[in-house]
């Protein structure tokens, strides 16, 4: 007798049918998550207008190309980093201060270096500097795994906070740094939504493609052997240390990427957008998503975009606690995830 | 298998010169602070006294957390909670009196959530405790609803204490009264049978209705004065944080634990517990900066030209204390010797007989109690806020590590190191930079000596 995938499988092979990428092995559970995710965001879509799914697409856009990169550590690789959000910062910090632009200087209580250089050739700059500062880090932090790898990334993530705050020569500190230019191609400046929002679109395809090369290639596999088990995989005659060290520098320099993409559309970045706690939601929405699954990570900013949406129904609820009711459900849903689906939404590894 | 998550040196990192250049550092910065203490004796007492202040906080977060940690091996994230919930909930209880209702806290939730959790914890305790000694004697089912009934009067008693913060003193005399009463009449009861034997009085008729005098004059004294209100919220805020981690342990991390494939999925699940948690306080409390009451309003002693508040004193005599306690508690006690056992292997130790579960719930309690404790401590020195939780929590890892993980001389040896090399390290620079200061000192300890100041045996 032939065995039949368990639950509503006309309905999953409905979904193959449709995207061609879905497999019939997928669960029912994979397939209803996206569906309600993806029901979810068109629904507020539909109901708030094309200024919201704008906006709000350019900031799940950027948090997608955090995710993807962090995921590419945690998922595919077994580190557990909770300091992304430093290189994330690092990018900002980097792009913030080569476009500076000499207009607003009288506004700037300590003097900062005029670069005004454009956002293109800046952007490669915000990549290499997360980058170096990854290799020097990553050399150091090497050696541990596990809880201790847990415990060390906090650590980045406070001390790049802090220099963040405190190295006012550099960052104006608390005040934070005003207008930053937007990109420019020539007299073309993209100071509309849409194109910015296109823009970032593509940044994180071209993330994604990358992660997926990466993913898919032996450099990939040697990474999910790392990841079950290092001991083994360096008894074939793998050096664990340097791919470990070389995922982990790709990781940072897409991390500022998304840092140099954030500043830019933001126009204004201060310390409090680098902080631990952003790290730590970075951290649940690529578990809620899924680990080791791209699509997964992209489902978890939508997801936790929309948790914040979602959020404005809840009655008695004052609106300037939306961001902490949500940080409510989202902690709820972590403790829910590991007890009944440590893979998250649509993973691959359970963690 | 990894319970120190450190694996070997990089080949290219595994050069002679790295115990050189980590001797070399240690030299450097001994030298430093020597040269300071030179430079003005009095301004480095000043700074070893507030390192010492500071440290007996991160002595007491390191301790619960070496106690906890020692015990299931896995980063408790909640202990930041906890922490936070301890200030919290001092903020809460005195705000109305000493803070002259300019925070106007007064919420039905609180006392519900917190109700409902002590009457499960008082369930459990008596389900635990009092059932197997009793179930020969009594009727099952008369038992069972005994307990049902302590459980749930001792959790509406909870709520309405924390309904009415104004008049702790006055609500909480009845307890530390009849508790007075039976610790003062087991101590009478046990010196007399043991100074003169069943001969002579009886000695129930003395001790009965000396435990009751003094009950009723601890009660009616405390229940006149309002100047205690203080001291009572830190105890009972102490022990609604201990309870909520009990909670968590018996009805959320056993299940988890008993499924869990490794450490990070814990490590994951109790992030979760922090982030709900921290959101709840900032979402009651606001997330601003809130100042606690003064305690121990004294004039600071001058010594030479550095002021000791009595303040930092008593706390770090409280670290000193809690150390002690902990001690005696883990090497004289059955108790101790079963956390040891559970720490040293779970499975073994529930196969001779050790009732785990129970033993780890206590250890939870004990770990969160000292967390409130600290939080209490540096919440008093400075202002409270619902995130410093996370950074108490880390500044207790940092701690550990430095002391060495597992080990609890080496919390408080730790403790007090990382206190003193902060408030020394930030002489020169400004005072901001103390939280990267104990992070690279982390990181400089996990790379050249992770095992720690005093590795455990």
């Amino acid at each position: 007798m032939a065995t039949y995938p368990r639950g509503n499988s006309r309905l999953r092979a409905l979904a193959a049918r449709l995207s061609g990428s879905w497999r019939m092995s997928r669960s029912n559970f994979e397939l209803w998550a996206n569906l309600l995710v993806i029901v979810a965001a068109a629904g507020f879509m539909l109901w708030r207008g094309p200024g919201f799914a704008i906006s709000v697409g350019t900031f799940v856009a950027i948090w997608a190309i955090l995710a993807v990169s962090l995921n590419l550590l945690v998922g595919y690789t077994g580190l557990l980093s909770v300091g992304h959000v430093g290189f994330f910062g690092i990018g900002a910090y980097t792009m913030a201060i080569l476009t500076s632009n000499p207009a607003y200087e009288q506004l700037r209580t300590e003097a900062l270096p005029i670069f005004a250089w454009p956002f293109f050739a800046v952007l490669p700059i915000c990549m290499a500097v997360a980058g170096l500062v990854a290799i020097a880090i990553g050399v150091v932090f090497n050696r541990f795994r596990d809880d201790i790898f847990v415990l060390v990334s906090f650590g980045f993530a406070v001390i790049a906070f802090n220099v963040f705050l405190n190295w006012e020569g550099l960052t104006r500190g608390a005040f934070g740094i005003h207008q930053i230019a937007r990109p420019a191609i020539g007299p073309w400046v993209f100071d509309g939504e849409v194109e910015f929002l296109l823009l970032v679109v593509f940044f994180l395809g071209l993330v994604v493609l990358a992660c997926w090369f990466i993913v898919t290639s032996s450099f990939g596999r040697v990474l999910a052997a790392i990841r079950e088990d290092e001991e083994a995989i360096a008894v074939f005659g793998y050096r664990v240390v340097h791919y470990k060290l070389a995922v982990w520098v790709i990781s940072a320099m897409m991390a500022g990427l998304a840092g140099g993409l954030f500043a830019s559309y933001t126009t204004f970045i201060d310390p409090n957008s680098f902080i631990l706690l952003e790290s730590i939601l970075l951290v649940s929405i690529v578990i809620l998503g899924g680990l080791s699954s791209i699509w997964g990570s992209i489902l978890g900013a939508m997801a936790f975009v929309l948790l914040e949406e979602g959020m404005r129904f809840v009655p008695f609820l004052p609106t300037e606690f939306i961001g902490q009711a949500r940080q409510v459900v989202l902690g709820l849903l972590l403790v829910a995830l590991m007890l009944f689906r440590p893979q998250g939404l649509v993973g691959r590894y359970k963690l | 298998m990894y319970r120190d998550g450190i694996g070997r040196l990089p080949a290219f990192l595994k050069v002679p010169g790295t115990r050189l250049l980590a001797g070399v550092l240690t030299v450097v910065f001994a030298a430093y602070i020597l040269w300071k203490i030179g430079q003005s004796p009095d301004q480095a007492l000043q700074f070893a006294f507030n390192g010492l202040a500071v440290g007996a906080v991160y002595a007491l977060l390191a301790m619960g957390f070496t106690i906890v940690y020692s015990t299931v091996w896995f980063f408790d994230l909640y202990y930041g909670a906890a922490a936070a919930l301890g200030a919290y909930g001092v903020f809460y209880l005195s705000s109305q009196e000493t803070l002259q209702g300019r925070y106007e806290v007064d919420n039905l939730y609180i006392s519900i959530v917190f109700g409902a959790v002590t009457g499960g914890v008082v369930a459990w305790a008596l389900r635990e405790g009092l059932s197997p000694r009793l179930r020969r004697r009594l009727n099952f089912k008369a038992l069972r609803v005994v307990e049902g009934v302590l459980a749930a009067s001792a959790g509406i008693y909870t709520g309405f204490l924390l309904a009415y913060p104004d008049n702790l003193n006055l609500m909480l005399s009845p307890v530390i009264g009849v508790l007075i009463a039976i610790v003062v009449g087991w101590l009478l009861y046990e010196g007399f049978w043991r100074i003169m034997g069943r001969a002579g009085v009886r000695p129930f008729t003395l001790a009965a209705p000396g435990g009751a005098v003094l009950g009723v004059y601890c009660g009616s004294l405390v229940a006149s004065t309002t100047e205690f209100n203080l001291y009572l919220s830190w105890g009972v805020s102490c022990l609604m944080a201990g309870a909520v981690g009990l909670a968590l342990y018996r009805g959320l991390y056993m299940y988890m634990r008993q499924r869990a494939r490794s450490p990070l999925i814990m490590l994951v699940a109790s992030l979760g517990v922090l982030l709900a948690i921290t959101a709840l306080t900032t979402i009651v409390f606001q997330p601003t900066p809130k100042p606690l009451p003064e305690a121990f309003a004294s004039e600071p002693w001058i010594v030479g030209k550095a002021h000791l508040k009595g303040f930092n004193i008593f706390a770090i005599g409280v670290a000193l204390l809690g150390f002690v306690g902990l001690l005696a508690l883990l090497k004289k006690t059955s108790f101790g010797k079963a956390v040891r056992a559970i720490g040293d292997d779970e499975e073994v130790s529930k196969v001779v007989g050790i009732n785990t579960t129970t033993v780890i719930a206590v250890v939870f309690f004990i770990g969160a109690v000292f967390a409130a404790l600290a939080s209490i401590l540096s919440g008093h020195d400075t202002a409270i806020q619902p995130r410093m939780g996370l950074l108490l929590l880390l500044k207790g890892w940092i701690a550990s590590v430095i002391g060495g993980i597992g080990n609890l001389y080496g919390a408080l040896v730790g403790g007090f190191a990382l206190g003193l090399v902060e408030q020394f390290g930030i002489w020169d620079l400004a005072g901001e930079w103390k939280d990267p200061i104990s992070f690279i000192l982390l990181i400089l300890f996990l790379a050249f000596w992770p095992k720690g100041l005093l590795a455990r045996r």
